[in-house]
Protein backbone atom coordinates (compact mmCIF):
# COMPACT_ATOMS: atom_id res chain seq x y z
CA UNK A 1 0.00 0.00 0.00
CA UNK A 2 1.61 3.34 -0.86
CA UNK A 3 1.74 5.25 2.37
CA UNK A 4 4.34 7.72 2.57
CA UNK A 5 6.12 9.48 5.62
CA UNK A 6 8.06 12.26 6.13
CA UNK A 7 9.61 13.69 9.25
CA UNK A 8 11.46 16.33 8.20
CA UNK A 9 9.37 18.80 5.34
CA UNK A 10 7.15 21.24 6.45
CA UNK A 11 4.24 22.92 3.86
CA UNK A 12 5.44 26.67 5.02
CA UNK A 13 3.36 28.85 2.21
CA UNK A 14 0.05 28.78 0.03
CA UNK A 15 -1.44 30.89 -2.34
CA UNK A 16 -4.32 31.17 -4.66
CA UNK A 17 -4.90 33.43 -7.70
CA UNK A 18 -7.94 33.29 -9.68
CA UNK A 19 -9.45 35.27 -12.46
CA UNK A 20 -11.69 38.62 -11.56
CA UNK A 21 -14.67 37.43 -14.36
CA UNK A 22 -17.38 36.15 -11.71
CA UNK A 23 -19.69 33.82 -13.93
CA UNK A 24 -23.48 33.33 -12.25
CA UNK A 25 -25.12 30.16 -12.61
CA UNK A 26 -28.58 31.65 -12.10
CA UNK A 27 -27.32 33.35 -15.89
CA UNK A 28 -27.58 29.75 -17.21
CA UNK A 29 -31.40 30.04 -17.20
CA UNK A 30 -30.81 31.47 -20.40
CA UNK A 31 -29.78 28.01 -21.97
CA UNK A 32 -31.01 25.43 -19.84
CA UNK A 33 -34.17 25.53 -17.76
CA UNK A 34 -35.14 26.90 -14.82
CA UNK A 35 -35.63 24.10 -13.02
CA UNK A 36 -32.75 22.09 -13.90
CA UNK A 37 -30.83 25.23 -12.96
CA UNK A 38 -32.38 25.56 -9.03
CA UNK A 39 -31.93 21.73 -8.81
CA UNK A 40 -28.05 22.19 -9.84
CA UNK A 41 -27.75 25.15 -7.50
CA UNK A 42 -29.53 23.35 -5.00
CA UNK A 43 -27.14 19.72 -5.59
CA UNK A 44 -23.70 21.19 -5.83
CA UNK A 45 -24.33 24.26 -3.69
CA UNK A 46 -22.40 26.53 -6.74
CA UNK A 47 -23.91 29.44 -7.90
CA UNK A 48 -20.81 31.70 -8.69
CA UNK A 49 -17.33 30.47 -10.71
CA UNK A 50 -14.97 32.31 -12.17
CA UNK A 51 -13.48 31.88 -15.38
CA UNK A 52 -10.24 32.96 -17.42
CA UNK A 53 -10.23 35.28 -20.73
CA UNK A 54 -9.26 33.50 -23.93
CA UNK A 55 -5.24 33.02 -23.25
CA UNK A 56 -5.05 33.15 -20.01
CA UNK A 57 -3.76 30.12 -18.60
CA UNK A 58 -3.44 27.68 -15.72
CA UNK A 59 0.33 28.99 -15.89
CA UNK A 60 -0.26 32.64 -15.33
CA UNK A 61 -2.56 32.25 -12.24
CA UNK A 62 -0.09 29.68 -10.84
CA UNK A 63 2.87 32.08 -11.86
CA UNK A 64 1.07 34.88 -10.08
CA UNK A 65 0.45 32.34 -6.86
CA UNK A 66 4.00 31.54 -7.03
CA UNK A 67 5.54 34.87 -7.04
CA UNK A 68 3.29 36.22 -4.25
CA UNK A 69 4.43 33.68 -2.00
CA UNK A 70 8.26 33.99 -3.10
CA UNK A 71 7.67 37.25 -1.99
CA UNK A 72 5.97 37.35 1.15
CA UNK A 73 7.56 34.30 2.55
CA UNK A 74 10.94 36.32 1.20
CA UNK A 75 12.24 33.10 -0.43
CA UNK A 76 15.90 33.56 -2.31
CA UNK A 77 15.09 31.52 -5.58
CA UNK A 78 18.11 30.10 -5.99
CA UNK A 79 16.94 28.09 -2.96
CA UNK A 80 14.18 26.59 -4.67
CA UNK A 81 15.23 23.11 -5.65
CA UNK A 82 12.09 21.67 -7.31
CA UNK A 83 9.04 23.63 -9.22
CA UNK A 84 6.61 20.59 -9.84
CA UNK A 85 3.12 21.67 -11.78
CA UNK A 86 0.43 19.40 -11.96
CA UNK A 87 -2.07 20.04 -14.30
CA UNK A 88 -4.49 18.56 -17.13
CA UNK A 89 -4.84 22.33 -18.65
CA UNK A 90 -0.81 23.17 -19.90
CA UNK A 91 -0.10 25.88 -22.24
CA UNK A 92 0.99 23.75 -25.10
CA UNK A 93 1.46 19.80 -25.38
CA UNK A 94 4.86 20.59 -24.88
CA UNK A 95 6.62 21.88 -23.42
CA UNK A 96 5.09 21.43 -19.97
CA UNK A 97 4.06 24.41 -17.91
CA UNK A 98 6.42 24.27 -15.21
CA UNK A 99 9.10 25.66 -17.84
CA UNK A 100 7.17 28.29 -18.57
CA UNK A 101 6.67 29.53 -14.94
CA UNK A 102 10.87 28.27 -14.16
CA UNK A 103 11.24 31.00 -16.71
CA UNK A 104 8.91 33.67 -15.72
CA UNK A 105 10.19 32.95 -11.70
CA UNK A 106 13.47 33.63 -12.48
CA UNK A 107 14.58 30.27 -11.16
CA UNK A 108 18.21 28.65 -10.93
CA UNK A 109 19.01 25.78 -13.70
CA UNK A 110 19.83 23.69 -10.43
CA UNK A 111 15.93 23.38 -10.69
CA UNK A 112 13.84 19.86 -11.24
CA UNK A 113 10.99 21.28 -13.34
CA UNK A 114 8.69 19.08 -14.70
CA UNK A 115 4.90 18.56 -14.81
CA UNK A 116 2.18 16.15 -13.36
CA UNK A 117 -0.49 15.07 -15.37
CA UNK A 118 -3.28 14.73 -13.30
CA UNK A 119 -6.59 16.66 -12.39
CA UNK A 120 -8.98 17.02 -9.10
CA UNK A 121 -5.91 14.55 -7.31
CA UNK A 122 -3.06 16.71 -8.68
CA UNK A 123 -2.67 18.23 -4.91
CA UNK A 124 -2.45 15.07 -2.86
CA UNK A 125 0.29 13.27 -5.89
CA UNK A 126 2.10 16.54 -5.87
CA UNK A 127 2.62 16.90 -2.37
CA UNK A 128 3.93 13.62 -2.06
CA UNK A 129 5.70 13.98 -5.46
CA UNK A 130 7.73 17.09 -4.00
CA UNK A 131 8.32 15.52 -0.72
CA UNK A 132 10.11 12.09 -1.81
CA UNK A 133 12.17 14.27 -4.17
CA UNK A 134 13.25 16.46 -1.15
CA UNK A 135 13.51 13.52 1.44
CA UNK A 136 15.93 11.82 -1.40
CA UNK A 137 17.74 14.86 -2.35
CA UNK A 138 20.19 17.86 -0.51
CA UNK A 139 16.66 20.04 -2.10
CA UNK A 140 15.24 22.58 0.95
CA UNK A 141 12.86 24.34 -0.57
CA UNK A 142 10.27 23.34 -3.34
CA UNK A 143 7.57 25.28 -5.05
CA UNK A 144 4.70 22.75 -5.90
CA UNK A 145 2.14 24.61 -8.51
CA UNK A 146 -1.45 23.10 -9.27
CA UNK A 147 -3.92 24.51 -11.58
CA UNK A 148 -6.49 23.66 -14.07
CA UNK A 149 -8.86 26.09 -16.58
CA UNK A 150 -11.41 22.96 -17.48
CA UNK A 151 -13.61 25.70 -18.63
CA UNK A 152 -12.22 25.78 -21.93
CA UNK A 153 -12.56 22.47 -22.68
CA UNK A 154 -15.78 22.05 -21.42
CA UNK A 155 -18.62 22.43 -24.02
CA UNK A 156 -21.05 25.51 -23.27
CA UNK A 157 -24.21 23.56 -23.83
CA UNK A 158 -22.89 20.64 -21.25
CA UNK A 159 -25.28 21.16 -18.79
CA UNK A 160 -23.73 18.34 -16.83
CA UNK A 161 -20.41 19.88 -16.15
CA UNK A 162 -20.08 23.89 -17.26
CA UNK A 163 -22.19 24.79 -14.54
CA UNK A 164 -20.11 23.01 -12.16
CA UNK A 165 -16.21 24.38 -13.32
CA UNK A 166 -14.32 26.96 -11.55
CA UNK A 167 -10.54 27.88 -12.98
CA UNK A 168 -8.09 28.72 -10.44
CA UNK A 169 -3.95 27.83 -9.35
CA UNK A 170 -2.15 27.80 -5.88
CA UNK A 171 1.37 27.87 -5.33
CA UNK A 172 2.33 25.57 -1.98
CA UNK A 173 5.68 26.59 -0.53
CA UNK A 174 7.72 22.99 1.00
CA UNK A 175 10.76 23.64 3.23
CA UNK A 176 13.17 20.98 4.61
CA UNK A 177 13.48 21.88 8.40
CA UNK A 178 14.19 19.62 11.91
CA UNK A 179 11.05 21.06 13.49
CA UNK A 180 8.28 19.35 11.11
CA UNK A 181 5.53 17.66 12.07
CA UNK A 182 5.38 14.52 10.04
CA UNK A 183 3.18 14.49 6.49
CA UNK A 184 1.77 11.39 6.21
CA UNK A 185 0.45 10.42 2.98
CA UNK A 186 -1.64 7.72 0.83
CA UNK A 187 -2.34 7.38 -2.60
CA UNK A 188 -4.29 4.96 -4.79
CA UNK A 189 -5.61 4.57 -7.82
CA UNK A 190 -7.95 2.58 -10.20
CA UNK A 191 -6.97 2.94 -14.21
CA UNK A 192 -10.50 0.85 -14.62
CA UNK A 193 -12.05 4.08 -14.43
CA UNK A 194 -9.90 6.07 -17.19
CA UNK A 195 -13.50 6.83 -19.27
CA UNK A 196 -14.72 8.44 -16.63
CA UNK A 197 -13.38 12.03 -16.75
CA UNK A 198 -11.82 12.23 -20.26
CA UNK A 199 -11.10 14.46 -22.86
CA UNK A 200 -10.95 11.56 -25.85
CA UNK A 201 -9.58 14.03 -28.71
CA UNK A 202 -6.42 16.24 -29.78
CA UNK A 203 -3.53 13.96 -28.14
CA UNK A 204 -1.63 11.09 -29.39
CA UNK A 205 -4.08 8.63 -29.65
CA UNK A 206 -6.30 10.60 -31.84
CA UNK A 207 -4.95 13.43 -32.90
CA UNK A 208 -7.26 14.60 -35.68
CA UNK A 209 -10.43 14.22 -34.08
CA UNK A 210 -13.45 15.61 -35.14
CA UNK A 211 -14.29 19.08 -33.74
CA UNK A 212 -18.07 18.38 -34.75
CA UNK A 213 -20.68 17.94 -31.86
CA UNK A 214 -21.77 14.40 -31.42
CA UNK A 215 -25.49 13.39 -29.32
CA UNK A 216 -23.09 11.44 -26.07
CA UNK A 217 -24.97 8.84 -24.15
CA UNK A 218 -26.76 11.52 -21.82
CA UNK A 219 -28.61 13.14 -24.74
CA UNK A 220 -25.96 16.18 -24.21
CA UNK A 221 -24.03 17.25 -27.20
CA UNK A 222 -20.03 17.81 -26.97
CA UNK A 223 -17.42 17.30 -29.42
CA UNK A 224 -13.82 14.76 -29.00
CA UNK A 225 -11.95 17.45 -27.54
CA UNK A 226 -14.67 18.60 -25.08
CA UNK A 227 -14.23 17.31 -21.54
CA UNK A 228 -16.35 14.36 -20.68
CA UNK A 229 -17.96 13.23 -17.34
CA UNK A 230 -19.82 10.04 -16.61
CA UNK A 231 -21.29 11.70 -13.68
CA UNK A 232 -23.09 9.01 -12.15
CA UNK A 233 -19.76 6.49 -12.24
CA UNK A 234 -17.84 9.41 -10.86
CA UNK A 235 -20.10 10.39 -7.92
CA UNK A 236 -20.74 5.88 -7.47
CA UNK A 237 -16.98 5.74 -7.05
CA UNK A 238 -16.76 8.64 -4.11
CA UNK A 239 -19.08 8.09 -2.25
CA UNK A 240 -17.81 4.32 -1.65
CA UNK A 241 -14.04 4.97 -2.62
CA UNK A 242 -13.35 8.14 -0.44
CA UNK A 243 -15.11 6.91 2.93
CA UNK A 244 -12.84 4.08 2.58
CA UNK A 245 -9.89 5.38 1.74
CA UNK A 246 -10.36 7.87 5.09
CA UNK A 247 -10.98 4.90 7.47
CA UNK A 248 -8.09 3.05 6.06
CA UNK A 249 -6.14 6.32 6.51
CA UNK A 250 -7.35 6.33 10.04
CA UNK A 251 -6.42 3.34 10.84
CA UNK A 252 -3.04 3.18 9.13
CA UNK A 253 -2.15 6.14 11.31
CA UNK A 254 -3.48 5.62 14.47
CA UNK A 255 -5.71 8.45 14.73
CA UNK A 256 -9.59 9.13 13.94
CA UNK A 257 -12.17 12.14 13.10
CA UNK A 258 -11.68 13.55 16.10
CA UNK A 259 -7.99 14.48 15.86
CA UNK A 260 -8.13 16.68 13.13
CA UNK A 261 -9.15 20.09 12.87
CA UNK A 262 -9.50 20.68 9.70
CA UNK A 263 -10.85 18.55 6.33
CA UNK A 264 -9.33 20.49 3.46
CA UNK A 265 -11.14 18.15 0.95
CA UNK A 266 -11.40 18.54 -3.19
CA UNK A 267 -14.79 20.64 -4.01
CA UNK A 268 -16.48 18.32 -6.14
CA UNK A 269 -19.42 19.06 -5.35
CA UNK A 270 -21.80 20.08 -1.98
CA UNK A 271 -23.72 17.08 -2.21
CA UNK A 272 -20.63 14.50 -2.64
CA UNK A 273 -18.91 16.17 0.24
CA UNK A 274 -22.20 16.26 2.55
CA UNK A 275 -22.65 12.53 1.95
CA UNK A 276 -18.62 12.15 2.38
CA UNK A 277 -18.92 14.04 5.73
CA UNK A 278 -22.04 12.17 6.66
CA UNK A 279 -20.61 8.51 6.57
CA UNK A 280 -17.48 9.60 8.14
CA UNK A 281 -19.02 12.03 11.08
CA UNK A 282 -17.01 14.69 9.82
CA UNK A 283 -18.46 17.85 11.97
CA UNK A 284 -19.36 20.53 9.26
CA UNK A 285 -17.29 23.10 11.19
CA UNK A 286 -14.30 21.37 10.69
CA UNK A 287 -14.66 21.05 6.48
CA UNK A 288 -14.69 24.21 5.10
CA UNK A 289 -16.29 24.63 1.87
CA UNK A 290 -15.99 27.78 -1.07
CA UNK A 291 -18.47 25.79 -3.63
CA UNK A 292 -20.86 28.58 -3.64
CA UNK A 293 -18.49 31.29 -4.63
CA UNK A 294 -15.28 29.04 -6.63
CA UNK A 295 -17.31 25.95 -7.79
CA UNK A 296 -15.33 23.03 -8.51
CA UNK A 297 -11.47 24.58 -8.75
CA UNK A 298 -10.07 20.53 -9.73
CA UNK A 299 -7.01 20.19 -8.21
CA UNK A 300 -6.70 23.32 -6.58
CA UNK A 301 -10.08 23.63 -4.77
CA UNK A 302 -8.38 22.25 -1.48
CA UNK A 303 -6.09 24.94 -1.14
CA UNK A 304 -9.12 27.40 -2.82
CA UNK A 305 -10.65 26.62 -0.24
CA UNK A 306 -8.03 27.19 2.88
CA UNK A 307 -6.73 30.89 1.44
CA UNK A 308 -10.44 31.40 1.14
CA UNK A 309 -11.40 30.54 5.10
CA UNK A 310 -7.81 31.13 6.93
CA UNK A 311 -6.34 33.91 4.31
CA UNK A 312 -6.73 36.67 7.06
CA UNK A 313 -6.78 34.47 10.45
CA UNK A 314 -3.06 34.62 12.07
CA UNK A 315 -0.87 32.17 14.01
CA UNK A 316 -3.81 29.12 14.48
CA UNK A 317 -2.54 25.95 14.02
CA UNK A 318 -4.51 23.38 12.16
CA UNK A 319 -4.30 19.75 12.30
CA UNK A 320 -5.23 19.54 8.90
CA UNK A 321 -6.20 16.28 6.61
CA UNK A 322 -6.37 16.73 3.32
CA UNK A 323 -8.22 14.71 0.39
CA UNK A 324 -8.74 15.05 -3.22
CA UNK A 325 -10.18 12.50 -6.06
CA UNK A 326 -10.93 12.22 -9.37
CA UNK A 327 -9.69 11.75 -13.19
CA UNK A 328 -7.87 8.72 -13.66
CA UNK A 329 -9.49 7.61 -11.08
CA UNK A 330 -6.81 8.60 -8.53
CA UNK A 331 -7.63 9.66 -5.20
CA UNK A 332 -5.43 10.39 -1.60
CA UNK A 333 -5.06 11.96 1.28
CA UNK A 334 -2.55 13.01 3.50
CA UNK A 335 -1.97 14.95 7.05
CA UNK A 336 -0.39 18.13 7.82
CA UNK A 337 -0.13 20.51 10.68
CA UNK A 338 -0.27 23.66 8.66
CA UNK A 339 -0.33 27.77 10.50
CA UNK A 340 -2.91 29.87 9.41
CA UNK A 341 0.13 32.73 9.55
CA UNK A 342 1.22 30.73 5.95
CA UNK A 343 -2.05 30.87 4.34
CA UNK A 344 -2.34 33.76 1.99
CA UNK A 345 -5.57 35.66 0.79
CA UNK A 346 -7.04 35.06 -2.38
CA UNK A 347 -5.45 37.26 -5.29
CA UNK A 348 -7.34 38.22 -8.44
CA UNK A 349 -5.66 38.17 -11.72
CA UNK A 350 -5.97 38.81 -15.21
CA UNK A 351 -2.74 39.12 -16.52
CA UNK A 352 -1.93 36.90 -19.31
CA UNK A 353 1.67 36.22 -20.59
CA UNK A 354 1.65 37.62 -23.92
CA UNK A 355 5.21 36.34 -24.73
CA UNK A 356 3.59 32.95 -24.91
CA UNK A 357 1.05 33.35 -27.53
CA UNK A 358 2.26 31.71 -30.28
CA UNK A 359 -0.01 33.04 -33.14
CA UNK A 360 2.61 32.84 -36.24
CA UNK A 361 5.36 29.91 -36.68
CA UNK A 362 7.53 33.10 -37.90
CA UNK A 363 7.34 34.21 -34.11
CA UNK A 364 9.62 31.21 -33.32
CA UNK B 1 -37.54 -5.33 2.04
CA UNK B 2 -39.67 -4.41 -0.85
CA UNK B 3 -41.89 -1.74 1.12
CA UNK B 4 -38.64 0.18 2.83
CA UNK B 5 -36.72 0.04 -0.67
CA UNK B 6 -40.32 1.83 -1.95
CA UNK B 7 -40.23 4.21 0.80
CA UNK B 8 -36.57 5.14 0.18
CA UNK B 9 -36.93 5.65 -3.22
CA UNK B 10 -39.82 8.06 -2.61
CA UNK B 11 -38.12 10.20 0.12
CA UNK B 12 -35.68 10.92 -2.99
CA UNK B 13 -38.37 11.54 -5.89
CA UNK B 14 -41.65 11.36 -4.31
CA UNK B 15 -43.06 12.43 -7.77
CA UNK B 16 -41.91 9.06 -9.51
CA UNK B 17 -44.56 6.23 -9.34
CA UNK B 18 -41.67 3.52 -8.21
CA UNK B 19 -44.09 0.91 -7.53
CA UNK B 20 -45.13 0.68 -11.01
CA UNK B 21 -42.44 2.13 -13.40
CA UNK B 22 -40.01 -0.72 -14.92
CA UNK B 23 -38.31 2.17 -16.89
CA UNK B 24 -36.85 4.20 -14.46
CA UNK B 25 -33.65 4.45 -16.38
CA UNK B 26 -34.27 3.63 -19.73
CA UNK B 27 -37.00 6.17 -20.02
CA UNK B 28 -34.87 9.09 -18.44
CA UNK B 29 -36.94 9.42 -14.90
CA UNK B 30 -33.94 9.62 -13.07
CA UNK B 31 -31.24 11.34 -13.31
CA UNK B 32 -27.37 11.06 -12.00
CA UNK B 33 -27.99 12.95 -8.17
CA UNK B 34 -31.42 11.03 -7.82
CA UNK B 35 -29.18 7.41 -9.01
CA UNK B 36 -26.15 8.38 -6.23
CA UNK B 37 -28.82 9.48 -3.92
CA UNK B 38 -30.54 6.22 -4.15
CA UNK B 39 -27.19 4.22 -3.86
CA UNK B 40 -26.15 5.94 -0.98
CA UNK B 41 -29.00 5.37 0.97
CA UNK B 42 -29.49 1.74 -0.06
CA UNK B 43 -25.50 1.64 1.22
CA UNK B 44 -26.17 3.15 4.41
CA UNK B 45 -29.38 1.13 4.94
CA UNK B 46 -28.36 -2.46 4.42
CA UNK B 47 -24.90 -1.94 5.25
CA UNK B 48 -23.86 -2.64 1.26
CA UNK B 49 -21.34 -1.24 -1.32
CA UNK B 50 -23.07 -0.34 -4.63
CA UNK B 51 -19.98 -0.02 -7.26
CA UNK B 52 -19.60 1.55 -10.56
CA UNK B 53 -19.60 -1.93 -12.13
CA UNK B 54 -22.91 -2.13 -10.42
CA UNK B 55 -23.99 0.72 -12.64
CA UNK B 56 -26.17 -1.07 -14.84
CA UNK B 57 -29.83 0.40 -16.46
CA UNK B 58 -30.67 -3.32 -15.90
CA UNK B 59 -30.31 -2.92 -11.80
CA UNK B 60 -32.20 0.37 -11.51
CA UNK B 61 -34.87 0.29 -14.38
CA UNK B 62 -37.57 -1.22 -11.01
CA UNK B 63 -37.37 -1.70 -7.74
CA UNK B 64 -37.36 -5.35 -8.52
CA UNK B 65 -34.39 -4.81 -10.08
CA UNK B 66 -33.54 -2.44 -7.26
CA UNK B 67 -34.32 -5.31 -4.36
CA UNK B 68 -32.47 -8.25 -6.49
CA UNK B 69 -28.92 -6.48 -6.54
CA UNK B 70 -29.41 -5.18 -3.26
CA UNK B 71 -30.38 -8.88 -2.25
CA UNK B 72 -27.28 -9.99 -4.11
CA UNK B 73 -25.18 -7.62 -2.61
CA UNK B 74 -26.10 -8.64 0.73
CA UNK B 75 -25.37 -12.60 0.41
CA UNK B 76 -22.33 -11.61 -1.24
CA UNK B 77 -21.09 -9.48 2.29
Amino acid sequence: MPIFNFDNIKISGMACAMPSNITKTESFKDIFSAEEVDKFMLMTGITETRRTSKYQTASDLGYVAAEKLLQHKNIDRNEIGALVFGTHSPDYRRPGSSSIVHKRLGLSIDTAVFDISLGCSAFVYGIQTVASMMNSSDIKKALLIIGDTTGKTTNPIDRASIMLIGESSVAILLEKTNDASPIISLVRSDGNGYRYLIVPGGAYRNIDASHENEICHDGIERNLHNSIMQGTSVFTFTISDIPKLMKDFWALTNTSVDDYDCYAFHQANLYILQQIAKKLKIPADKMPLTLSKYGNTSGASPIVTLCDTFGNVEGKELNTLFCAFGVGLSWGAFSAKINTSDILPIIEDDSVFEEGIIRSMKEL
Amino acid sequence: MQNRIIEILDSIRPDVDFANEKKLIDDGLLDSFDIVSIISELNDEYNISIRVTELKPENFNSVEAILNLVEKLKASN
